[in-house]
């Protein structure tokens, strides 16, 4: 999952970053509106994380010219005031929630769970495709009722792959929401994830979630459960 | 006199008394002054008449007339009356109109020599003309005589009476035609400050925002100075919400970092959430004092606000941020329903309430705006399908944020907030329980009249 940051103060951006980061997200950040426009524009992103308060272009300006130029990715808003005017402004041009400071980071990852989750069309918090369930926000993994353990990036794999159930995901698409730009893309790492995540969630090798499509990339198979 | 209007009809009616009634003295007089003048030149013509009528005797001496040239003379009391007398003032003749009278009137005058004056004699009123004569008889010797008419005032006085009373009454009608017009003129000179009273009481109630009629050239200088006061007062209100919310917003990202920073170790655990803990306290005493500073109050300059707009736009915006959930809203709006005061107030109070709406209900929420018959206010309730509001928790829950050691880490301090606005505004917030099963929160706020 491909997020932007655009927050002016410097701290507070790079923490995000790491903190997000750390959760297996691919993290962009800009420090000012004009950057942001820049990463909003030219970068494929699931989603964005946009300070009100922003120098040289406003936080609303940022996300009204974004939505002006058909990016349709849900964009969070932070606001340091927390005033009603304020909230309704930016979710009337195009934001889709808000959060104020200061915020606890796991209320923020489990907004922007719910957004991802949205944008790709589910709308309960809980993916269930045949036995497998994936709880985006306790982020947990539970195959057939008991939980299975998994690392950061893994957990992101497995959640790209299922919001996007029957979808087929290429390589490069799949690299590109793992990891950041200037990764080596030749390396076999994604590999050896996918192979990892087939030996978790499927020790038995009898369910096969993830299908591999040669040449064109990876399938989740199974279909998500009707309700 | 605290009204110029008064104070323009008192003074002018006073001015208007004093010039009028010193016209009408001096006309009084002037009357009187050539009524006496006429007075004496018609007893100087009955001396003349009396003088031509005299005869001589055979020695040329004069004898009084016989053939009178005025009937009054001949009339006993008739108010004419006239004496010659002789040179030691010893009476040689007296009209027959004087029969029965004993007047002395006669003062000896020399000869071309008169004398005009009034006298009070035996009850009566008289002018009196005496006129010195010398009457030369053919031996050469003169006599001296001196004639003497006098008439009663009382003619006199009549004619000056109804001259008078004719004045007064002219005098008395202009003066009231004068004070009427003055009415008009003041209430037509006066027009534009009412004007811009009413015009000031239409930005009061909210009506409009600035002095714009066109008034006269002496108001424009008040009336654009009100304006700059006006506009003044605006941009002090919004230089004084915009540097608090720079302070809150310098305030608070310190914060963020502070309270999203990650602890080192597992042994810094206990400390961290205290930290954080301490961080959320104080994150809220900033929101809350904030807030409380920023609202305007009862804004008696502002534009009213429709309250319908500011639900559906808060709806519209909640509707988006809790798409997962998708309550039914019913909105029941009177369009007509305004709120005198900010429009940042007003959404700060429907914005925290009606989020709480939006977290604690099942999935029903019924909005309802309308205006308040009695008070001539609005009442706006907010009702849900959750689990409601408890009598004994009402308290709690309007204290938290205002008391420190209550403050819950994670709780809102939407409801406080909400409930001290309405406080500011004057207005009211009752709980009760709703009839879709929740809490039902009903507001109430006055009119600014």
């Amino acid at each position: 999952m491909h997020i932007l940051v655009v927050e002016d103060e410097t701290r507070l951006r790079e923490q995000l970053r790491d903190q997000l980061r750390h959760s297996g997200y691919v993290v962009d950040v800009a420090a000012d509106g004009e950057e942001g426009l820049y990463f909003g524009e030219h970068y494929p992103l699931d989603l964005a994380i946009i300070d009100i308060g922003l120098p040289k272009l406003s936080g609303i300006e940022l996300i009204r010219r974004l939505r002006s130029r058909d990016r349709h990715f849900p964009i969070l808003i932070l606001t340091a005031r927390g005033n009603w005017q304020d909230k309704v402004e930016g979710l009337e041009t195009g934001a889709d929630d808000y959060l104020v400071k200061p915020f606890h980071f796991e209320e923020l990852e489990a907004r922007l769970n719910a957004l991802l989750r949205r944008a790709s069309g589910w709308s309960k918090p809980v993916l269930d495709c045949g036995p497998i369930s994936l709880d985006t926000a306790k982020q947990s993994i539970t195959v057939s009722g008991s939980a299975v353990e998994l690392t950061a990036f893994e957990y992101r794999v497995l959640e790209y792959l299922m919001l996007h159930a029957g979808e087929v995901i290429s390589k490069t698409e799949l690299t590109d929401n793992i990891y950041e730009q200037d990764y080596d893309r030749d390396s076999n790492v994604l590999e050896v994830f996918i192979g990892r995540l087939r030996r978790k969630l499927d020790p038995d090798n009898t369910l096969a979630p993830i299908e591999t499509l040669r040449g064109r990339g990876y399938r989740f198979r199974l279909q998500a459960n009707a309700g | 006199m605290h009204s110029l209007h008064s104070r323009l009809l008192l003074t002018a009616s006073l001015v208007l008394a004093g010039f009028l009634g010193t016209t009408g003295l001096a006309l009084d007089k002037a009357f009187r002054v050539s009524a006496e003048a006429a007075m004496q030149d018609r007893l100087q013509s009955h001396i003349y008449a009396l003088l031509a009528a005299a005869d001589e005797d055979t020695d040329g001496r004069m004898t009084p007339p016989q053939q009178l040239p005025e009937p009054r003379f001949s009339k006993p009391d008739s108010g004419l009356y006239a004496v010659i007398t002789g040179d030691g003032g010893e009476p040689l003749w007296r009209s027959a109109s004087l029969t029965g009278r004993e007047v002395a009137v006669t003062e000896q005058q020399s000869p071309g020599e008169r004398r005009f004056s009034r006298i009070a004699r035996a009850g009566m009123q008289l002018y009196t003309l005496a006129f010195g004569v010398a009457w030369e008889d053919y031996a050469g010797t003169e006599s001296l005589y001196t004639y003497t008419v006098a008439e009663d005032t009382s003619v006199f006085e009549a004619e000056v009476d109804s001259f008078r009373s004719t004045l007064w009454r002219w005098l008395g009608g202009m003066a009231l035609m004068l004070l009427i017009a003055q009415g008009f003129i003041l209430r037509w000179g006066l027009r534009p400050l009412r004007r811009v009273t009413t015009d000031l009481q239409q930005i009061e109630k909210g009506h409009t925002d600035r002095l714009d009629g066109p008034y006269p050239r002496e108001l424009a200088g008040l009336t654009s100075s009100l304006n700059s006061l006006i506009e003044h007062s605006k941009s002090v209100q919004s230089r004084y919400r915009n540097s608090l919310d720079d302070l809150a917003h310098s305030l608070k990202t310190p914060l963020a970092i502070l309270q999203s920073s990650h602890p080192d170790g597992n042994d810094a655990d206990a400390d961290h959430s205290l930290v954080r803990e301490q961080v959320q306290r104080m994150d809220e005493i900033i929101s809350h004092q904030l807030q409380r500073a920023a609202v305007s109050g009862r804004a008696t300059l502002a534009k009213p606000v429709a309250v319908g707009k500011v639900v559906e736009r808060l709806v519209r915006s909640l509707d988006k941020v809790y798409r997962g959930k998708r309550p039914t809203v019913t909105l029941e709006l009177d369009p007509s329903a305004t709120f005198s005061g900010d429009e940042a107030d007003l959404m700060e109070v429907l914005g925290n309430l009606l989020e709480n709406a939006y977290k604690y209900c099942g999935s029903m929420i019924r909005v309802c705006v309308q205006m308040d018959k009695h008070s001539n206010g609005i009442e706006i309730s907010i009702e849900d399908d959750g689990p409601g509001i408890a009598p004994q928790q009402v308290d709690s829950v309007l204290q938290r944020g205002t008391r420190m050691d209550e403050s819950i880490p994670g709780q809102g301090i939407g409801l406080s907030m909400a409930s001290e606005i309405i406080t500011l505004y004057g207005g009211q917030l009752a709980f009760a329980a709703s009839p879709l099963g929740g809490a039902l929160l009903r507001i109430n706020f006055g009119t600014n009249d």
